[in-house]
């Protein structure tokens, strides 16, 4: 297992900050790169969270390390979603081009949702409870950008 | 909403290294508190509010209590952060003290978390700020941080602490080597801690002289760590605090009195303060927490004192603004052995900031170690029994002082 | 039962790009208080403030504002929370006894920093914050769509919280003036630019600039300094789960629990009955209604039944709420000087009649992930 750091550059003052992630969310970018989504199991209240967790939060028990993991399927339910033009970098925010749609997105035997950009889509034709999958960068580093983005299932698509 | 007695019941450390890399910030925080919540046998429904704490540029996060809420148990709970420099971790302190003293119904025991994991973010840009004044000013220069602080270095902590120490010596008549005797007890008390960074149980005068200046008189072997690590201390009113532990440390003293800006403020230009070693702001603090615990001779009633002190000359220094030594005598005490483990006064048995500095959780870790020698439960236990101990803590552009007061008797009323 | 009194207060005008230094905004606000009431310095025991490193700009940024704030030779610190909080630390100190005379500021400078940056940088930065997606407009998007599509609440009843906090800021001296807004409609609120949708730019309580004090006494001390202090009655304060996914962005947990919290120690027992005035720290228009809900005014999903205008039955926001000058670290704190003047007949013209119980919030986090709610009440001399 490598230890991984998350590298986050060029603020407003030009510094370089990183973040340990620690040995739970290493596990789950070392599965990114292999393109398999992990999540983990709270024991006590069997709620299923991606990214995975040290510690569940509703029930302040520590979640072991060496099981409880869960290999998710990629594809997963549309909860909420909204298109800004506005970019917010950690230098400052910009208006952008293109208005690119995000989402919430539960993904398929989880039970909360993460926030990704939607592909290839309009607002007008999104609504709450779409099915959406996983659409992987070609390029595959660990990192939560390993995900592009999801893009809507159509009716008889799996 | 009537007035309370608080007291200590617990505290909990994790392991300090200068890369805890198998951990993040929160997973850090939650380990100190798992610990103290085990040493108590609590669980965390038993806790009623938190109390928060670090110096949130030194890891480049933003309100970082936000995200790490699962973490520390705050789901659903009442909950604030305080952060004031390197007294974050006795502002910490104060604040669950003020938190369980003020009686609000439904508070009655708080759970105090300090944390610092410097090896994320970027500290040195984090510190740079203070020292170097805005950070926009260094923007407009068009040079990168890194390389500004190194120009202007000089006016960072060990630059702050190099002035005190040359002061201190012109005063007192304290050599190098009483600096280097202070450097060595600390390092071998940290020994004998489990959860401590620099443990050096063999650490001798001669190998610190030995060792290179970083800016004189302090040299390199002289030097306190980078750290990350965090703690958890937990306060409660007094009819808990006996259920919960054979002897509470209780609460009777806290002062955070403000010096004016330091020397290194603005832009260099200070308010006027000319000696550094003046420190009015700990000899206001401690007149202001003697006088709620009652205490009017402190170098007789205090019996134990975790100071904070980055450099050892700072540690001769605090010991004598806070009361506990007559002015310029303190090198002496360290010759004598008073501030040995089994001496008069013993002084940083946890071997203190200079052996272990996770920046916003150090202050904390004062007063945690100060509460456990009065409850009897410290890893380096002094061997006379202390009653009454004081944690300290420093920290802003040298004009924050934090200082609380324990003992192992209520308040008198 | 010991409390403790609101005796001063002083809100220096907002403004989006104040021309003067930071620790003249502050001075300006300290001086104030403590001049609107004829106290000194020397009265003073202990200072709290509110700032944020990041929004000042430098590690550490109250070790600098000591001199300007009040602080010197005090017992002294900081929350690093909006205004309210530091207002709630400050009532603990009063409380125990140690402190006699409590002065309280909170305030920043957004026309320095980037404020939604700012936001980007306080989310997880193991997973969310690499990604830059979400900040304080993209997830206040997500809350309002989630209330509006699960209580079937329309746009326009969102938009028309926008409609009269905005109107409601024309009658407020203090108010920013470019929030005013005197012909208001839900239309123009509408067709405003979209931040993220569904939220537009009018519905957005803007950053701006500007600085706050409140000064704290206990009880007995506080009807020396004069003879009709604000009593705070009750004070609640709840932080729920961080992550967007793990919560029910249809509601407010954290406000829930701060209530029930506030009004317990009140005693308050049908708040819409027994409350005058609600003066909350709304980020967003849907934020007013939600809180409402969480409050207990109406039932959930109904904040667009309630008539909250001036004179109407349950005044939200008379002062035009965060929306007439979002500061942040001192909103929250502003909302309470609000609540004061109203129960001090001061509020000028947007004075609602008859005032005595009246209830102010403050907030932090995304979607207001952490809530502060204050019962206040009209003292005087029994």
């Amino acid at each position: 297992m490598t230890r991984k750091r998350i590298e986050i550059t060029t603020g407003f003052v030009q510094a370089d900050y990183n973040f340990w992630v620690g040995k739970y969310m290493d596990k789950f970018y070392d599965g990114l790169e292999s393109k398999q989504v992990l999540g983990n199991r709270c024991p006590t209240c069997n709620r299923v969270f991606v990214p995975p967790r040290k510690v569940c939060g509703n029930c302040f028990k520590t979640i072991d390390l060496s099981n409880n993991w869960v290999k998710l399927k990629d594809t997963g339910t549309l909860r909420n979603f909204t298109t800004t033009r506005i970019a917010v970098s950690e230098a400052g925010k910009k208006k952008t081009s293109e208005a690119i749609p995000i989402g919430m997105v539960q993904f398929d035997g989880s039970d909360t949702s993460v926030v990704y950009p939607l592909l290839d889509v309009q607002e007008k034709d999104l609504t709450i409870g779409l099915k959406v999958q996983v659409v992987w960068n070609d390029e595959l580093k660990g990192h939560p950008r390993d995900i592009k983005g999801f893009r809507m299932l159509k009716g008889g698509e799996r | 909403m009537s007035k309370q007695q608080a007291a200590i019941v617990s505290a909990g450390f994790c392991e300090h290294a200068s890369k805890r890399s198998d951990v993040n910030m929160a997973e850090m925080a939650n380990e100190a508190i798992q610990d103290c919540l085990n040493n108590a046998n609590i669980e965390m429904d038993a806790v009623d509010a938190i109390v928060m704490g670090n110096m949130p540029a030194f890891e480049g996060a933003n309100l970082p209590e936000l995200w790490m809420t699962d973490w520390v148990g705050a789901r659903d709970k009442p909950l604030i952060r305080v952060t004031t420099g390197g007294t974050t971790g006795g502002s910490v302190a104060i604040a669950g003290y003020y938190h369980v003293a003020a009686g609000l119904p439904g508070i009655e025991t708080v759970l105090a978390v300090a944390f610092e994991q410097q090896s994320c973010g970027n500290t040195s840009v984090g510190l740079s700020s203070v020292a170097l004044g805005e950070i926009s000013i260094v923007n407009a220069l068009g040079l990168p941080a890194e390389s500004a602080m190194r120009i202007f270095g000089a006016g960072a902590a060990i630059g702050i602490a190099s002035y005190q120490a040359i002061n201190y010596m012109k005063r007192s008549g304290c050599t190098e080597e009483d600096l280097a005797r202070v450097v060595v007890q600390n390092r071998r008390n940290a020994a004998k801690n489990w959860w401590t960074h620099l443990k050096m149980p063999d650490y001798t005068i001669e190998q610190v002289m030995a060792t290179p200046y970083v800016s004189y008189p302090l040299r390199f072997g002289m030097v306190t760590p980078a750290s990350d690590g965090a703690c958890a201390v937990l306060f409660t009113r007094e009819e808990i605090a006996k259920d919960t532990v054979d002897i509470p440390a209780y609460v009777n003293g806290v002062s955070s009195v403000a010096n004016e800006t330091g020397i290194v403020g603005y832009a260099a230009a200070g308010a006027g303060q000319l000696d550094p070693c003046e420190q009015l702001g700990a000899v206001e603090s401690a007149k202001l927490a003697y006088s709620q615990a009652g205490i009017s001779f402190p170098e007789k009633e205090i019996d134990y004192a975790e100071v904070y002190s980055p450099f050892p000359n700072q540690e001769l220094m605090w010991l004598e603004r806070l009361g506990l030594f007559k002015e310029n005598t303190a090198h002496l005490r360290y010759r004598d052995g008073t501030t040995a483990p089994n001496g008069e006064l013993p002084v940083n048995c946890s071997g203190g900031v200079n052996s272990t500095n996770a920046i916003g959780a150090s202050g904390l870790e004062r007063v945690a170690e100060a509460a456990l020698q009065i409850m009897g439960k410290a890893e380096n236990q002094v061997p006379k029994t202390v009653h009454t101990s004081i944690g300290h803590g420093w920290g802003g552009c040298i004009n924050f002082v934090t200082l609380t007061v324990l003992s192992d008797q209520p308040r008198r009323k | 039962m010991n409390k403790v009194g609101i005796v001063g207060y002083y809100q220096v005008p907002p403004a989006l790009d104040h021309n003067m230094g930071r620790y003249e905004l502050i001075f300006q606000a300290v001086r104030g208080a403590l001049d609107n009431v004829g106290l000194k310095h020397k009265d003073v025991t202990s200072v709290v403030s509110a700032t944020n490193d990041y929004y000042d700009g430098r590690t550490i940024s109250n070790c600098f504002t000591v001199e300007a704030g009040g602080g010197y030779m005090k017992d002294e610190t900081k929350v690093e929370m909006d205004g309210a909080f530091a207002v709630h630390y400050g009532m603990l100190r009063a409380l125990t006894g140690h402190h006699k005379l409590v002065l309280v500021w909170g305030g920043s400078m957004s026309s320095c920093y980037p404020y939604s940056s700012s936001t980007l940088l306080s989310t997880d930065p193991t997973f969310e914050r690499p990604l830059e997606l979400i900040n304080d407009m993209t997830a206040g998007a997500f809350q309002m769509r989630a209330y509006m599509n699960h209580f079937n609440v329309s746009a326009e009843d969102i938009a028309q919280v926008a409609v009269k906090n905005r109107r409601n800021a024309t009658s407020n001296e203090l108010a920013l003036p470019e929030s005013q807004l005197p012909a208001a409609t839900t239309e123009m609120i509408l067709k405003a630019d979209v931040l993220s949708s569904p939220v537009t730019e009018l519905m957005y309580s803007h950053p701006c600039d500007g600085a706050a004090c409140i000064i704290l006494a206990p009880e007995q001390q506080a009807l020396k300094i004069r003879d009709d202090p604000v009593w705070i009655t009750g004070v609640g304060y709840s932080q729920e789960a961080y992550y967007l996914g793990d919560r029910d962005l249809t509601q407010s947990q954290s406000m829930k629990n701060a209530a029930q919290m506030a009004y317990k120690m009140a005693g308050v027992k049908d708040p819409k009955k027994e409350t005058d005035v609600a003066e909350v720290f709304e980020h967003f228009a849907h934020e007013e209604m939600i809180f409402s809900e969480a409050l207990g005014f109406c039932k959930p999903g109904e904040g667009a039944s309630l008539s909250t205008e001036i004179g109407g039955e349950l005044p939200i926001n008379p002062s035009g709420g965060a929306m007439s000058g979002n500061t942040p670290c001192a909103t929250g704190m502003i909302r309470l000087i609000e609540a004061a003047k109203q129960i001090h007949g001061d509020a000028s013209e947007h004075q609602v009649k008859d005032v005595h119980r009246v209830v102010a919030s403050g907030q932090i986090g995304l979607c207001a992930q952490n809530n502060i709610l204050f019962v206040l009440e009209r003292g005087g001399r029994k």
